[in-house]
């Protein structure tokens, strides 16, 4: 051992320690060996296989092919002088101890001598030859019995057979000998058992007491136990259930009567135990608990009465015995017969039912004897007539008779000649759609912004033009963003609404020549065929050699942009805006993908949103979508509605301390507000105009942010900030009206009277109106415009025109009515009394101190811009 | 008026390929390319005689190859509905483009081989982008009705002439598809080293040059004969000559303004002579007739 183990030397060690394991180094699963680690050797260390050209295995003389001493002939010995002494060479002169070992090549074994073996040696007998000439046939007949030297001797020493061996016994010590038993469980104390073997001892002398006691017997023959070869693939010590019922014999086996019954319950010892045979199940691997799990179960291991061993057998009655004779010993044969099991009726075949052997495979070039339906696709069910129907095409007149290509056909199958067929067919009816001409039709059932006669005009400018939007009357009408979205609108609705005639017509054509199933090898005429692509005229000039205009056609084509992007070619028409967001093309042309990036998915909704800033914010992306299309018409966009709304400008002027502050009021401003945005914004493009791309800039700049607003923040959050300047003021406190809902406490002071439910849901009702508005707003404020110190009764009609939703109740309306004059009648005031833009912006200075710049300067530019033109009115 | 030289037979070669579909030089000249039968390209030096690579990956026959302006992608495309992108040096497909669903027929690197373009049984053109990974074409060209034939791309501009007797050039510039009705089919169109001009090999045995902006016939070319094959045609350098291959096996050299055959070269007996393409910059063509190639040239006289 190494010197660190000195220290550590007071426990023993076995074997070698392993190497301890390097922290870096992952362990390995194979030990490491080192090279002479890795040869075989023998019990004396001595290599044991050498390879092939070493000399094989255990080579040499004493090994010793390899090494130093190389191989050692065995020494010559002249045989002149010792002649006699010669001797031949066996080979195990040539092997070492090992070969002749137990694993060697001629391993030794220890036999029996032949004489003691019991088989005799055969002593090569001279048969005389006398009238019957050989070997005695009695000689063949009767083979001497020869016993082993062993048996002889014991026979010598007086041993019979079918005794045992040892010393005479009594018959009380064989008796003895005889039990040994197995024990159950715990074994018996001593003394207890002593007692026990007594008392059996008793009753057996009893038995017994005929036979002298001074008689000794040989013992009996021991047997031996013959282990049987296990020739099936159960668990050791397992055998299986057989058939034979628990109480008889193997099912429906021959031999069944009563008598013979092999039962599994046997009674041994004539009557007095009762066994059972046979095993159902062992224990498993893993259960450690039973400790004699083969033994075999016997009924005589249990006690079946509480007072001792009783003769009960004997006292049944034998015809009872034989009556039930299938019930077990304790058991009585009931009276009652079972509850029957309810059983159910099988089920009813089908009509047309034929059996079929379960085994019975049907070859699949069978016939079949029903028709394969088509599965799953109800399209299938359709006639081609219904399908037509629904693709809008015309249907066919009922096909010509065929008998006289039917007869030529004939003709060429009798004679076996090629006729060329596209000579003899006549051009009759076509006997299909042209693919071209359906899908023409369908482009003209499809109408998808039929809404808009205007649009679909423009839109079918577009189909023609294949992809071209020309600038024409109307389309100058239109802004740039505006035909910027219509584009693109036009493509998708061109992608959707071009039916399969569209994708599929330019890979297939039909055939031009009928297909000749009797020769397919018959000469073809030389193709020509123009495909309707080429008109007569074109074919006349083609074949005059008159080319030029008359043969040319112009198309025009708009090349993908990586496309131009690639040949170094500036894009046709600047860069589109909206560039195709993804990237890879939709591989699946369903028609869901077809929906998805259509228009109206969420993406180019919004995208629209930010183009179109129409009355934004959540009001508008919950009306349906009908509604949206009527507040994108061209009208409402190009013309602008003047921003001189009263409602509007009592927004603006709530900024400023209101002497008569209602809560009413200042719910109809808040939801006024919000309008006011997207008119101001109208107007500022109607400004900018002239800018171009610089304003849809700003424009999205807004929207973003309102949109934003809209989604995160409360409705109510532009009267919130109101609200809070105008606390900051000081002139005046109301309560905030959003966060009435969360106040609990009932209202009190100035509240107290105020029904806050009512005006709640008021104010909820009002949003609806805002889309509806601006456009039917347009007229009041033409109106309006013209004369601004009209008398109010005429605005409350038009705002009463221009109501949408369910009715005010009639209480509150009264009291909305004056509010709403009481304002215009004030704002009028206002803005003449605010005409100076320097105190305006004063004002604002002091109230957006917080944050909100954009708002604020929102604010202003309107506020400017309003005062200008109330100037000009002026 | 240039005077021809007489051009003899500067190599021959046995492309060993069963049968060579196209012959391409690259572009310099130096190289060539022959796509074979046997699903192979094979790059040559054909001025010395020697096998430089074989480029195997495609499925069936290689119908076009051609090679990048810096020479150092392949671009072919198969009966196997595939167009594979091939790095010359290493001979691995790059890229294997399967949006074809037919034979691909012809194959045009663009001028910065930036984007491939090839055209189809399915009478589709597409544009492959080669610089990306994409898989999908650009833009795919449904124009025509019938099989694409041939291409020809230039900086701006994509010819391409089909089966269904119709030429289609597309201006990428201007945006616009020029498509003129010839009355046969046409087998092979090529432009003019000046850009003004088609050169089609029409079914009718004739070549027709036709003016490009008016589409207007400017001459006809006759005397070779084609029996259904699809037989290609080339200019030579100066613009000064047509040259075209033959079913007989011969080789016709027209002249373009008097369109008379000025030079016949034979390349084999009663084999058509199906692929023919002019060295870029010198007096050299290469033709391909059955599974041999030739080289054509001035012997130079001081050797």
């Amino acid at each position: 051992m190494s010197d660190s183990d000195d220290d550590n030397d007071n426990f023993v060690r076995y074997g070698t320690a392993l190497e301890p394991i390097e922290e870096d180094e992952v362990p390995t699963k194979r030990k490491f060996q080192q090279a002479p680690d890795q040869y075989a050797v023998d019990e004396h260390g001595r290599r044991r296989f050498h390879g092939a050209f070493t000399g094989g295995f255990s080579a040499g003389f004493g090994n010793t092919v390899g090494s130093q001493e190389g191989w050692k002939p065995s020494n010559f010995k002249s045989s002149r002088s010792e002649k006699a002494a010669f001797s031949n060479q066996r080979p195990e002169d040539f092997m070492d101890e090992e070969d002749r070992g137990e694993f060697g090549i001629a391993p030794r074994q220890v036999q029996t001598q032949r004489e003691f073996s019991g088989q005799k040696r055969q002593h090569r007998t001279q048969y005389h030859d006398g009238p019957i000439p050989g070997e005695p046939v009695l000689h063949q007949l009767l083979r001497p019995v020869h016993e082993t030297a062993a048996v002889r001797m014991l026979r010598a020493m007086g041993w019979r057979e079918g005794q045992g061996m040892g010393e005479r016994l009594s018959s009380r010590d064989k008796k003895k000998s005889k039990e040994q038993h197995k024990v159950y469980g715990c074994y018996m104390p001593p003394e207890l058992r002593q007692a026990q073997e007594d008392q059996s001892m008793e009753e057996s002398e009893s038995s017994d007491s005929e036979v002298d006691f001074d008689t000794l017997f040989a013992p009996d023959d021991y047997e031996p136990y013959i282990l049987q070869r296990k020739n099936d693939r159960f668990g050791l010590g397992y055998s299986g259930l057989s058939r034979h019922s628990v109480l008889g014999n193997l099912i429906g086996e021959y031999g069944s009567e009563p008598g013979s019954s092999k039962s599994h319950l046997l009674m041994k010892d004539k009557g007095k135990r009762v066994s059972i045979r046979g095993q159902a199940f062992g224990v498993g691997a893993f259960e450690a608990d039973d400790e004699d799990i083969y033994a075999k179960e016997d009924m005589s291991h249990y006690d079946f009465s509480l007072d001792g061993p009783v003769q009960t057998k004997k006292n049944t009655p034998k015809k009872d015995n034989q009556k039930n004779r299938n019930v077990l010993e304790g058991f009585v044969k009931s009276t009652k017969p079972l509850p029957s099991v309810p059983t159910y009726p099988p089920p009813a075949l089908p009509r047309d039912y034929v059996p079929a052997a379960a085994g019975a495979r049907r070859s699949r070039f069978e016939p079949t004897t029903q028709q394969p339906r088509d599965q799953g696709l109800g399209r299938h069910e359709l006639s081609a007539r219904a399908r037509g129907e629904l693709l809008g095409e015309t249907p066919l007149p009922p096909p010509p008779p065929e008998t006289p290509v039917k007869d030529q056909k004939d003709l060429t199958t009798v004679l076996g000649k090629t006729i060329n067929f596209v000579s003899t067919v006549e051009k009759t009816e076509l006997d299909y759609i042209p693919i071209k001409d359906s899908g023409k039709e369908i482009t003209k059932v499809f109408k998808p912004f039929i809404g808009n006669p205007e649009k679909q005009k423009r839109y079918e400018k577009y189909l023609e033009n294949k992809g071209v939007l020309e600038r024409d009357g109307d389309m100058d009408k239109l802004q740039e963003w505006e035909r910027e979205r219509e584009l693109v609108e036009f493509e998708q609705a061109a992608k959707l609404y071009k039916p399969l005639s569209g994708v599929m017509g330019d890979r297939f054509t039909h055939a031009s020549e009928p297909d000749d199933a009797v020769n397919p090898l018959t000469a073809v005429a030389k193709s020509t065929n123009t495909y309707g692509l080429a008109t007569k005229e074109q074919i006349e000039a083609a074949q005059k050699g008159m080319y030029g205009v008359m043969t040319r056609q112009t198309v025009t084509w708009r090349p993908d942009p990586l496309v131009s992007k690639r040949f170094n070619v500036p894009e046709i028409g600047g860069a589109r805006q909206q560039e195709k967001k993804e990237d890879r093309p939709k591989v699946s042309y369903s028609i869901f993908s077809y929906l998805e990036s259509s228009v109206h998915d969420k993406d180019s909704f919004a995208a629209e949103q930010n183009k179109f800033s129409g009355s934004k914010s959540l009001t508008t992306s919950i009306l349906p979508k009908t509604d949206k299309k009527a507040t994108e018409t061209p009208q409402s966009s190009t013309q602008v509605p003047q921003n001189n709304d009263p409602i509007v400008q009592s927004t603006d002027t709530n900024a400023k301390p209101t002497t008569s502050a209602s809560i009413t009021k200042e719910t109809v401003t808040g939801f006024a507000k919000r309008m006011t945005v997207a008119e101001l914004f109208l107007k500022e493009s109607e400004n900018t105009k002239k800018e171009g791309a610089a304003v849809t800039d700003t424009i999205q700049k807004f929207d973003r942010m309102d949109l934003y607003k809209s989604i995160f923040l409360s409705d109510t959050e532009d009267e919130e900030d109101s609200e809070k300047s105008k606390v900051n003021d000081g002139t005046d406190f109301i309560d905030v009206p959003k966060n009435v809902e969360r106040n609990t406490s009932p209202p009190r002071g100035i509240f107290a009277n105020i029904d806050f439910d009512e005006i709640n849901s008021w104010r909820r009702k009002e949003p609806e109106k805002v889309a509806e508005e601006p456009t039917k707003k347009n007229e009041s404020i033409h109106k309006f415009n013209k004369s601004v110190g009209n008398p109010p009764e005429e605005k409350n009609d038009e705002a009463n025109e221009a109501m949408y939703g369910p009715k005010i109740p009639e209480n509150l309306q009264k009291r909305l009515e004056s509010e709403v004059q009481k304002d215009s009648l004030k704002e009028t005031i206002d803005v003449d009394s605010s005409s100076s833009e320097d105190s305006w912006v004063d004002i604002k200075e002091v109230k957006n101190k917080k944050q909100k710049k954009k708002k604020s300067k929102k604010h202003k530019s309107k506020h400017k811009k309003k005062s200008k033109s109330k100037k000009k009115d002026r | 008026m240039v005077e021809m030289t007489e051009l003899t037979t500067l190599s021959t070669i046995k492309c060993k390929q069963q049968v060579v579909r196209a012959v391409r030089f690259n572009v310099d000249g130096t190289y060539c390319l022959t796509c074979g039968a046997d699903k192979k390209i094979k790059l040559w030096n054909p001025h010395r005689q020697i096998l430089l690579k074989t480029y195997g990956g495609h499925g069936n026959e290689v119908l076009d190859a051609a090679g990048s302006c810096d020479s150092s992608q392949i671009i072919s495309c198969s009966t196997d509905k595939s167009v594979i992108l091939w790095d010359v040096t290493t001979g691995q497909p790059l890229r294997r483009y399967r949006g074809h669903a037919g034979p691909v027929t012809c194959i045009k690197y663009n001028e910065e081989s930036t984007m491939a373009v090839s055209g189809s049984i399915d009478n589709t053109v597409c544009f492959w982008d080669v610089i990306s990974r994409r898989q999908e074409p650009v833009q795919v060209l449904k124009d025509a009705k019938d099989t694409i034939t041939s291409i020809q791309v230039t900086d701006h501009e994509v010819l391409t002439t089909s089966v269904d007797s119709h030429i289609r050039l597309y201006d990428i510039r201007v945006g616009k598809m020029i498509s003129d009705y010839i009355g046969h089919i046409v087998t092979y169109g090529n432009l003019t080293r000046d850009g003004q001009c088609y050169i089609l090999s029409c079914a009718d045995n004739t070549i027709k040059l036709f003016d490009k902006e008016t589409g207007e016939l400017l001459n006809t070319f006759m005397g070779h004969e084609c029996i259904d094959y699809l037989l290609e045609n080339a200019v030579n350098e100066k613009d000064s000559h047509i040259i075209c291959g033959s079913a007989t096996g011969e080789v016709f050299y027209y002249d373009l303004i008097s369109s008379k055959c000025t030079q016949k070269l034979r390349h084999s007996d009663n084999k058509p002579v199906v692929s023919l393409n002019h060295h870029p910059t010198d007096n050299f063509l290469i033709t391909a007739c059955e599974d041999e190639i030739k080289l054509w040239g001035v012997q130079a006289m001081e050797e």
